[in-house]
Parts: structure tokens; C-alpha cells; sequence
């Protein structure tokens, strides 16, 4: 399960890893996703796209950056079993990602338990 | 030929003793740690002679914490024991929930050195960024004494300078000196001069000092001054010093 996550996210790294301006975060609390961007100057992003990916690459949804750098989704335990890949794209040059692993779902999941 | 043993036993008796700095250290396992590196970072506590690699017992330190984010919080009961550098220290693998920096600090308790018929208290910290978030790189914790970064003191490149301002008691100190040493963690440094092991740089007025490190690697920053109180030893009040020692690493050059 991890190795599949993790040559995912090689193949997603090789083509991306170029931009690095806008910071990306997300984490699980009492059950939603949480994702938070903010530029490496500290100013908020105030619109952005966001796709939310599966291990396999498949694309589970596409989400607005809301004008606080945040968005929200609730978590599908099904499908985000092998992991999530959150992409953010605010701008030419300025997308970043956020891979929440299974651990760090299953963590989560466990704190609030 | 019995002055020259004399003087040569002297100096002898001198250089053993005045090459060897003492450092508190911090080295986390990582000072910029990825989301790809995981989601915690190691953190080894010692007391030593870090070039020559000479370790020192370290006792319980009096508090050891975290900041992050403008919060501070204890750490002191999560420390395990380890063997550091053939000594007692600690280890501590701490969890990392958010991006930002993280600056470990640690005060331990006085250590009686004979030799200089002082006691030393080297307050010691490190700054961890995490997740690509620089944000607190400059945080100033107002320890007694403490050096604060005007360089980012992680990401640095060999070669880069690394500035600080020497404080203590929350006052810029005018012409600190502020010794240096390189964390010769394989052994493989070797110094031409007894001089070179630890070297020393003077603050301007401000408390600013320079340093440009000529490798990769960790690298001590301890700025030494006297306290205006004493300690008593075996009924005699005596001197106590006080290190603000800050850990920073400098990272390889990848260009040609």
C-alpha cells in the first residue's frame, strides 16, 4: 500500500516539483479535511483550484481555494484509504501539493477517537 | 634542556585544555524536514567537545522545550536516555503536526569545570523548519542569553555567512566574542592548529557578528560572557558563565 503511494508520488514529484512558492497543508480533524495555503512571503492565496487525488491518480474531486486560503471536504474513508494528494494551483508557477498518507489519516482518525 | 621540558610540559598542560570548547548541543536529524522525510523529527542531546568528539555527561537539563508558532511547550518529561558520544544524553523523537519552525532549547544544569574555576551554563537551541514553512526562523525566546538569527540559521549553503545577535538578559552584548566550532561528526576534520578547532569572531557594537562556514555540516556558535551573580563551590563563591550556543547547518553546494 505505502510503495504504491510512494511511486505515485515519484511520478507527481518529477513533473511538479518545480513550483515552490505556494505552501501547501492539509490534515484530518473530527472527520473532514482540512487544507490550508499561504505564499512563502506569508500572504494569503484569495482563489485557487484544488484537486483532490486517490493513490491511483484519479481524480475524486475539484474544490475552490475559498478567499482565506482554505478549503474543506469531508473524509471518505473508502477512498482515501492508500492516501490523498491534494493539489493546489493559484497561478503560473504558483501550485504546490499536500500528500496525506495513510498514517496520517489513520492518526488523525485515532486522536479523535 | 630542564627549561625546555618545563615549558614544553606547560605548554602541553595549555593547549590539552584551552582547544577544548565546551558545547551543549542540539542536533535534530534533519533541519529542514520535508513532507516527504515523514512527520517527526530526532532530536540527540549531548555535552561535548564536539570537534575532537570528546563527549561530557549530561545531567537532566533543567528544562528542555519547544516553541513553535509563538506557544512554548515542555519537553523535559518525553527526553529518553541515550549514550551520546560514549556519555549520557538524550534523545527525543518529536512529533511535527503543522509546517512552520521549531526552535528546541535547552537549559542544563551548572557544570563545575575546574580547570577554568568557573561554573557553565550554556543555554543551547536549534531551529527546525518543517514542512517548507519558514515561518519563526528569527523567533528571539528571551532566554537569559541567547543568540537571535539575522540569518536564516537552516538552508544555508557551504560557504554562506551566518549572522546573529549575541543577548543576554535581553540586551545586545557590544563586541561579544563568540566562539565557533564544527560538529566533526565522522571524524574526518583534522585541524593544522589547535587554533583552528575552535575559532573565535568579536561582535561589532550592535552584538552582530559574521561567520562564514567553509563546509557542510553543523556548526556551534556559543557566545561566552560572566554573570553578574556567583555560585558556591565547596564553601568559595565562584564565577559562572554563560553560553547563549545556537546549532546551525550548512548544507553541500550542488553546483559544479
Amino acid at each position: 500500500m505505502k510503495t504504491g503511494l510512494t511511486a505515485f508520488v515519484m511520478i507527481w514529484w518529477a513533473t511538479v516539483s518545480v513550483a515552490h512558492q505556494l505552501l501547501v497543508f492539509a490534515f484530518v480533524e473530527d472527520g473532514t479535511v482540512i487544507v490550508e495555503t499561504k505564499f512563502s512571503t506569508g500572504k494569503i492565496p484569495v482563489s485557487g483550484d484544488v484537486r483532490v487525488l486517490d493513490a491511483q491518480n484519479a481524480v475524486l474531486m475539484t474544490l475552490e481555494l475559498q478567499s482565506d486560503g482554505t478549503v474543506q471536504f469531508p473524509l471518505d474513508p473508502a477512498l482515501s484509504a492508500q492516501g490523498l494528494l491534494i493539489e493546489v494551483a493559484t497561478g503560473e508557477g504558483h501550485d504546490n501539493y499536500w500528500i496525506l498518507t495513510p498514517d496520517d489519516i489513520a492518526r488523525a482518525t485515532k486522536e479523535t477517537q | 634542556m630542564k627549561k625546555t621540558l618545563v615549558a614544553a610540559a606547560a605548554l602541553t598542560a595549555v593547549t590539552g585544555t584551552a582547544a577544548l570548547a565546551h558545547y551543549g548541543m542540539i542536533i535534530p536529524s534533519d533541519s529542514m524536514v520535508s513532507q516527504e522525510d515523514g512527520r517527526s523529527v530526532e532530536l540527540t542531546l549531548s555535552f561535548s567537545h564536539p570537534f575532537e568528539l570528546d563527549g561530557m555527561v549530561l545531567e537532566t537539563p533543567v528544562s528542555f522545550n519547544v516553541t513553535h508558532e509563538g506557544e512554548t511547550s515542555d519537553l523535559l518529561g518525553d527526553l529518553q536516555a541515550a549514550t551520546v558520544m560514549d556519555e549520557p544524553g538524550f534523545m527525543l523523537d518529536y512529533p511535527l503536526d503543522r509546517p512552520g519552525t521549531y526552535v528546541f532549547a535547552m537549559e542544563p544544569q551548572p557544570y563545575w569545570e575546574p580547570v577554568e574555576d568557573s561554573f557553565i551554563i550554556h543555554y543551547t537551541k536549534t531551529y527546525v523548519s518543517a514542512f517548507g514553512d519558514d515561518e519563526g526562523w528569527d523567533a528571539e525566546l528571551g532566554l537569559r542569553t541567547e543568540i537571535v538569527p539575522m540569518s536564516k540559521p537552516f538552508g544555508l549553503w557551504d560557504g554562506n555567512v551566518f549572522q546573529g545577535v549575541v543577548k543576554l538578559e535581553g540586551a545586545p552584548v557590544p563586541n561579544a566574542e563568540v566562539e565557533v566550532e564544527y560538529y566533526n561528526e565522522d571524524g574526518s576534520a583534522t585541524a593544522p592548529s589547535e587554533l583552528m578547532i575552535t575559532q573565535t569572531v568579536k561582535a561589532d557594537e550592535n552584538g552582530v557578528f559574521t561567520y562564514a562556514a567553509p563546509s557542510s555540516g553543523w556548526w556551534g556558535f556559543a557566545a561566552l560572557n560572566t554573570a553578574d551573580e556567583t555560585m558556591e563551590f565547596e564553601g568559595e563563591a565562584k564565577a559562572v558563565e554563560l553560553g547563549a550556543v545556537i546549532w546551525v547547518h550548512f548544507e553541500d553546494w550542488t553546483g559544479e
